[in-house]
């Protein structure tokens, strides 16, 4: 069970709303994903963690599906069901 | 291929074996044979290994388990299997070998791999990007872990 409240999507900040309605895009999914709603309720930290994160996770030099796999393993090693 | 990474490089560290490119002080727990002392069969089984990784020398893990010559065989033909390129490519999967190694903390590991993988062919751009992404998910697994998050994908859904 998780140990803080996780916000809905239209609790955030106006401004960050773009971010998430992109997020859905990014993955997808009609839904944002809790990781997303977390960080956010923190903008300060929220904010550049999520640029940072878009910009690495986007195809450079390594494909976007490699680096989803880097992700997976890192995951799979630090047994995270999330 | 993340399994049998992370199975030798549980060996390798806890045998404290030497690494394999890096500088290293450390002394190996236990005795590692050479390849000179070796079998005729157990020969040609390292010949196999050292082509495989272009190396001067057999990797001092695979010497370690040489002590049971057949155990050898069957899981160094499951490591080869794991590694060669089939639907991943097999730069691809020492990449993922590398991040499944940093996020173990496995000298070992990180040296063999990373010196794998710039073998064929990963750049500098490439291996910051590896990194930013080991990066960015042990912080996320560490926050998820923390907050006790229940997940929201179903990983066996189709996209």
């Amino acid at each position: 069970m998780e140990i803080v409240r996780i916000p809905e999507a239209r609790e955030l900040a106006p401004e960050d709303q773009p971010f998430l309605e992109a997020t859905k895009g990014w993955f997808k999914i009609d839904f944002v994903p809790k990781m997303s709603r977390v960080l956010l309720s923190h903008p300060g930290f929220g904010r550049p963690y999520g640029r940072a994160s878009r910009r690495a996770m986007s195809d450079g030099s390594l494909t976007r599906a490699q680096k989803e796999m880097v992700a997976a393993v890192v995951s799979a090693i630090n047994v995270c069901e999330y | 291929m993340a399994g049998t990474t992370h199975a030798l490089n549980a060996v390798a560290d806890g045998l404290r074996l030497p690494l394999e490119f890096g500088s290293s002080s450390r002394n190996p727990l236990v005795a590692v044979q050479t390849s000179d002392e070796a079998s005729p069969e157990l020969k040609a089984l390292f010949d196999e290994i050292q082509t495989f990784y272009a190396m001067d020398r057999v990797p001092a893990v695979f010497r370690w388990m040489a002590r049971d010559p057949i155990f050898l065989q069957g899981y160094w033909g499951a490591v080869r299997a794991a590694f060669s390129d089939a639907s991943l490519d097999r730069l691809t999967k020492e990449v993922l070998a590398l991040a499944a190694s940093m996020t173990a903390k496995s000298d070992y590991g990180v040296d063999l791999h990373l010196r794998e993988a710039r073998r064929l062919g990963l750049t500098d751009q490439g291996l910051t990007e590896a990194v930013e992404v080991v990066q960015l998910f042990n912080t996320v697994t560490k926050i998820a872990d923390a907050l006790q998050l229940q997940p929201d994908f179903n990983p066996r859904s189709e996209p």
